[in-house]
């Protein structure tokens, strides 16, 4: 039972290492450092206190907004998705990421304290 | 105690409501004297000598210089001038030997005017001086000429001067249709909450109406349609205005007073206590005042008590007494029949005559007493009795030589019993206190003593119980005694002893703050939130650390994953890009630290824009070099 386990996840990373293009592992990094951030500050949150709640809250969704528009990059220029993006370059998802990041901040900035 | 109080209230109420209308307004000696001298002013002109003359003649008085007034009566007379001959001729009739003379014009005129074509008021007039100067007139033509002008102007004052000529007219005239005037005036009469009754004319209306009700019915020999509740109300609304507006308001009432007070079928009978109606043993009469509405004792009445009856217990303890009548006063003394002191109700009757109304009175006398304290025992009493107790006697007015200790195992106790002085009775008056002042401090305690079912008063004063309301403040007390009832007519204070009272000493405040009500307030000051503990700066640190960590973690991620920056052209457009980026970032943080929202807004759409069309410029490049690339 848990050799097939064993077996699946290395399976998994077999696959994944051979067959993702290296500009996505890039943001999946990317992802799993924020994952990890926003983990973190919950793991405080949980241990010490929620005070300041504010100033928790803005990193707290900082992070879970950036992860999704990471989320949302990935989509769009994964190239086995190319179908049905056909008009969204990658460069073009790069601009939205970004300009996306510059409201989503704004917005955090404001709340942060 | 309270209830048979509220019981005897309820009973009093019904009393008074049951009980026939009274007149509640008259006039009084002096409101008569001061009508009197509204009337007897100067006159100014012809209608202020009328109403000044024929006013005062009503309240039986006589123009001071009748020569002088007759002169500025035939001096000022229009002869051709139906007013001024009415109110000369009228004037000069309440003169002794005043005479006017008319010509035949005069007479003419005066005639002529007794017509349908004339108003009502003309019509009096010219009959009122017609009459007044002994002129002979057809009354049946004028009754015709009235009742046809009656149905044309139908205003109450119209229908007054009706009335008021109708009295001056032959009995032999069918005056009849006119004398109903006066039932149908009076369902005009407004009622004021069942005590007034009056023409929203005004008050000149309603006397002059029942003036010349009362002048028509005498005529006729006739009993006015009127009822003898509205007779009551009728005076009340007349009399009681106390001051004139005018001089015809003045002469109104005037005439009123006088036809209410001598007329052949109603005489309002006013019945009031002389001074207050307290009899006592020092003044045993009851003093009664029977007049009519001007004022003038009723010597011919016989007023009798119908029945005398306490208002406390309801016994009756004196009926069918016969009320003396001594200088226009009538007399009576109450205290022969021994009464107890309190409230009594009495039912006076005056009669002697069929004509007077408001007859049967109810009245409230107070018996007042002098009261005296007996038997003042003061001791102090162990609590567990052990000691007998030795008590001291006080007598009133002088005070204990010694003063009493009582300290917190004591009791302080004082026994006494009310007198009436006169009659030896008990009495339990409404008010007796007894009060303690501390002379050092100024603080009084009052308590209430109570009788026993023996009307003996006992106070008690339990030293260890009552130290609250002492403040436990232990001290030399001046004792009084407080005795107080309307029907006293010697209320008491009495200084009876000084009482020493100890309490323990533990409990007694350490120092003794004056109760003082004037200060102010503490100042309300606000209380922000308090900051919440903040935790140990080791693992806030800590936490810092580990929230920077992934971003270690990713720098080797991506340095394994073979990430670069080779591929990075140095065209402006992309230096621009990457600067602008940078300078958002940088303005996110003067953000946070300094700016507001709007600033930021506006340096964030300079730098974005640029940036905008750096990337756009550098992306597309990178999509060309893509594009070929493939």
């Amino acid at each position: 039972m848990s050799n097939s386990v064993f077996s699946v996840i290395s399976r998994f990373l077999e696959e994944y290492t051979t067959s993702t293009p290296n500009k996505l592992k890039l943001v999946d990094a990317y992802l799993l450092y924020i994952l990890l951030t926003g983990a973190l500050q919950f793991l405080y949150c949980l241990l010490v206190g929620t005070f300041p709640f504010n100033s928790f809250l803005s990193g707290f969704i900082s992070c879970v907004g950036s992860f999704i528009l990471a989320v949302c990059l990935r989509i769009q220029i994964n190239p086995q998705n190319k179908g049905d993006f056909l008009s969204v370059s990658p460069e073009r998802a790069f601009a939205d990421f970004l300009f996306a990041h510059t409201v989503l901040h704004l917005v955090v900035i404001n709340f942060i304290g | 105690m309270a209830q048979p109080r509220l019981l005897c209230l309820v009973l009093l109420a019904l009393a008074v409501s049951a009980q026939a209308l009274t007149p509640s307004h008259h006039l009084t000696a002096s409101d008569v004297a001061r009508l009197e001298a509204r009337l007897g002013q100067p006159f100014t002109d012809l209608q202020s000598a009328y109403f000044s003359i024929v006013g005062l003649s009503k309240l039986g008085v006589t123009v001071a210089d009748a020569d002088d007034a007759c002169r500025f009566l035939t001096s000022n007379l229009d002869p051709t001038n139906i007013e001024s001959l009415f109110f000369a001729a009228e004037s000069s009739q309440a003169l002794s030997g005043c005479e006017i003379p008319v010509s035949n014009e005069t007479r003419d005129l005066l005639l002529a005017a007794v017509s349908e074509d004339s108003t009502v008021s003309q019509i009096y007039q010219a009959v009122g001086a017609l009459s007044a100067l002994g002129l002979p007139l057809a009354s049946q033509e004028v009754v015709s000429a009235l009742s046809a002008r009656i149905t044309k102007e139908d205003s109450v004052l119209g229908i007054i001067n009706a009335l008021q000529t109708a009295a001056r007219l032959s009995q032999q005239a069918e005056l009849g249709s006119i004398l109903e005037e006066i039932e149908d005036l009076a369902a005009r009469l407004d009622d004021l909450g069942g005590l007034f009754l009056q023409f929203e004319e005004g008050l000149e209306a309603t006397a002059l109406f029942v003036s010349s009700a009362y002048a028509l019915s005498d005529h006729m020999d006739m009993e006015p349609p009127l009822k003898e509740d509205q007779v009551i109300q009728l005076v009340n609304s007349i009399f009681s205005k106390k001051s004139w507006d005018s001089l015809s308001e003045a002469f109104s009432v005037a005439c009123a007073a006088a036809a209410l007070s001598n007329n052949r079928f109603h005489v309002p009978v006013i019945v009031s206590a002389q001074g207050p109606a307290t009899v006592s043993h020092s003044q045993p009469v009851l003093q009664l005042q029977v007049t009519d509405v001007l004022c003038q004792p009723l010597v011919s009445a016989s007023v009798l008590v119908e029945s005398a009856s306490s208002v406390a217990s309801k016994s009756v303890i004196l009926s069918k007494a016969p009320f003396a009548l001594r200088d226009g006063v009538f007399e009576l003394n109450f205290m022969d029949s021994q009464p107890a002191s309190g409230y009594y109700q009495f039912a006076v009757a005056v009669t002697g005559d069929s004509r007077l109304i408001a007859n049967h009175v109810e009245l409230k006398v107070k018996v007042s007493t002098e009261v005296a304290i007996t038997n003042m025992d003061l001791s102090v009493v162990d609590k567990d009795q052990s000691i007998g107790t030795k008590t001291t006697r006080v007598d009133y007015p002088s005070k204990a030589k010694n003063s009493f200790i009582a300290d917190s195992h004591q009791n302080f106790a004082m026994s006494f019993q009310l007198v009436d002085v006169n009659t030896g009775v008990e009495l339990t008056p409404h008010q007796v206190f007894v009060r303690l002042h501390n002379q050092k401090t100024g603080q009084e305690v009052v308590f209430v003593a109570e009788p026993d079912n023996k009307n003996v008063y006992k106070f008690e004063l339990d030293t260890a119980e009552r130290k609250s309301e002492f403040d436990s403040m232990s001290g030399t007390y001046a004792l009084y005694l407080m005795v107080g009832d309307a029907t006293l007519q010697n209320p008491i204070l009495w200084n009876v002893a000084d009482v020493v009272l100890r309490f323990l000493e533990e409990e007694a405040p350490a120092t003794i703050q004056p109760k003082t009500l004037y200060v102010p307030k503490p100042e309300i000051k606000h209380l922000f939130r308090e900051p919440e503990k903040r935790p140990p700066t080791v693992v806030s640190n800590t936490f810092t650390a580990l929230v920077l960590s992934p971003f270690l973690l990713l720098l080797i991620l991506w340095f394994k994953l073979g990430a670069n920056i080779a591929n990075l052209s140095l065209s402006p457009s992309t230096v621009l890009f990457h600067l602008g980026h940078a300078a958002m970032l940088g303005l996110m943080y003067v953000y946070w630290t300094h700016l507001d929202m709007f600033q930021t807004l506006k340096y964030l759409a300079i730098i974005g824009s640029l940036t905008f069309l750096a990337g756009n410029r550098m992306l597309a490049q990178k999509a060309v070099k893509r594009v070929e690339g493939k």
